[in-house]
């Protein structure tokens, strides 16, 4: 759910998506759960993710959320609201 | 792939050793899925080493690799998931088998995928064994209604069988039809399991 909260807003190479989420989220996560998962969300469909060459001559893997990812992470939040609002009551 | 190029000798020689264990560690996967899973490690490290650099070199690349951790270990469940999207999309029997290894702690329902495989092998067996001894291979039955599917030789069995009592009156159902039975069976559990995995690999991302 952190990554899809993340890349809605931009896309992110791994990197930069693993600092923002410590930053976001004061998350450690660590790369060898990261890049499994998102090597998963992207086979299914639900990250797009797409290689941009830089002038370093080492290009970055940018991953964005795909629509059907948009989908999930809206029923995510739903579950996560209603979970939330039994807590309160 | 470029190469990310160090001042430090050691370090360069740290990196180049780490990069052919990534290597070694995803030999198994296609050359596409391969390359993707090391450009991704290479631009990983190199992003790490330049948000983070230091004049010490040796130190931010020992961090980035203890960070990434063993590639062994590390590319484990990358290697397994690719391999799974192989099997699914390729139907080959060589990248099927290794994807049911490589997933086989991942859950009860790969070890019964695994399982299904197996007895999916029995039936090419049981073809072989029918052109070899064609009067013991077949679908038998005998004269209290239970069945078996498979080899029965003069003292015992080897099959699928249900309720059956070798010294009961035995008759063969099949004849020469238990080669396409057998044929068109091992097709469909074939089938079967490839479906079976798209499904568990949907279901697992949600």
């Amino acid at each position: 759910m952190f990554v899809f909260i993340i890349l809605e807003k931009k896309k992110c190479y791994g990197y930069e998506l693993i600092q923002d989420i410590k930053v976001e989220f004061d998350i450690d996560v660590g790369e060898g759960t990261l890049y499994p998962l998102l090597v998963r969300l992207a086979k299914e469909g639900l990250l797009s993710p797409q290689w941009e060459e830089q002038p370093s001559g080492i290009p970055r893997k940018y991953y964005s959320i795909s629509s059907e990812g948009k989908s999930v992470l809206a029923s995510m939040k739903t579950y996560a609201g209603s979970i939330l609002k039994k807590i309160n009551e | 792939m470029k190469a990310i190029s160090f001042d430090n000798q050691s370090a360069q020689r740290v990196y180049n050793d780490y990069m052919q264990r990534c290597r070694r560690a995803t030999s198994i996967l296609s050359e596409k899925d391969r390359e993707d899973v090391l450009l991704e490690i290479n631009s990983h490290i190199y992003e790490f080493l330049t948000a983070n650099n230091t004049k010490d070199q040796m130190e931010t690349l020992l961090n980035v690799l203890d960070r990434l951790g063993a590639p062994e270990e590390t590319l484990k469940d990358i290697v397994a998931a690719k391999k799974i999207g192989q099997a699914t999309l390729t139907f080959n029997p060589k990248h099927l088998i290794q994807a049911l290894v490589l997933n086989l702690t991942n859950g009860v329902i790969y070890f019964i995928l695994f399982v299904l495989f197996l007895f999916e092998i029995a039936f090419p067996i049981l073809i072989i064994l029918k052109l070899i001894y064609p009067d013991h291979v077949g679908l038998f039955i005998n004269s209290n209604g239970a069945f078996q599917y498979g080899y029965m030789s003069e003292s015992g069995s080897g099959g699928i069988s249900i309720g059956f009592h070798s010294h009961a009156k035995v008759t063969e159902l099949l004849g020469s039809w238990f080669i396409p039975v057998s044929l068109l069976t091992a097709v469909l559990i074939y089938l079967g399991i490839i479906f079976l995995l798209k499904i568990v690999k949907k279901n697992k991302t949600k």
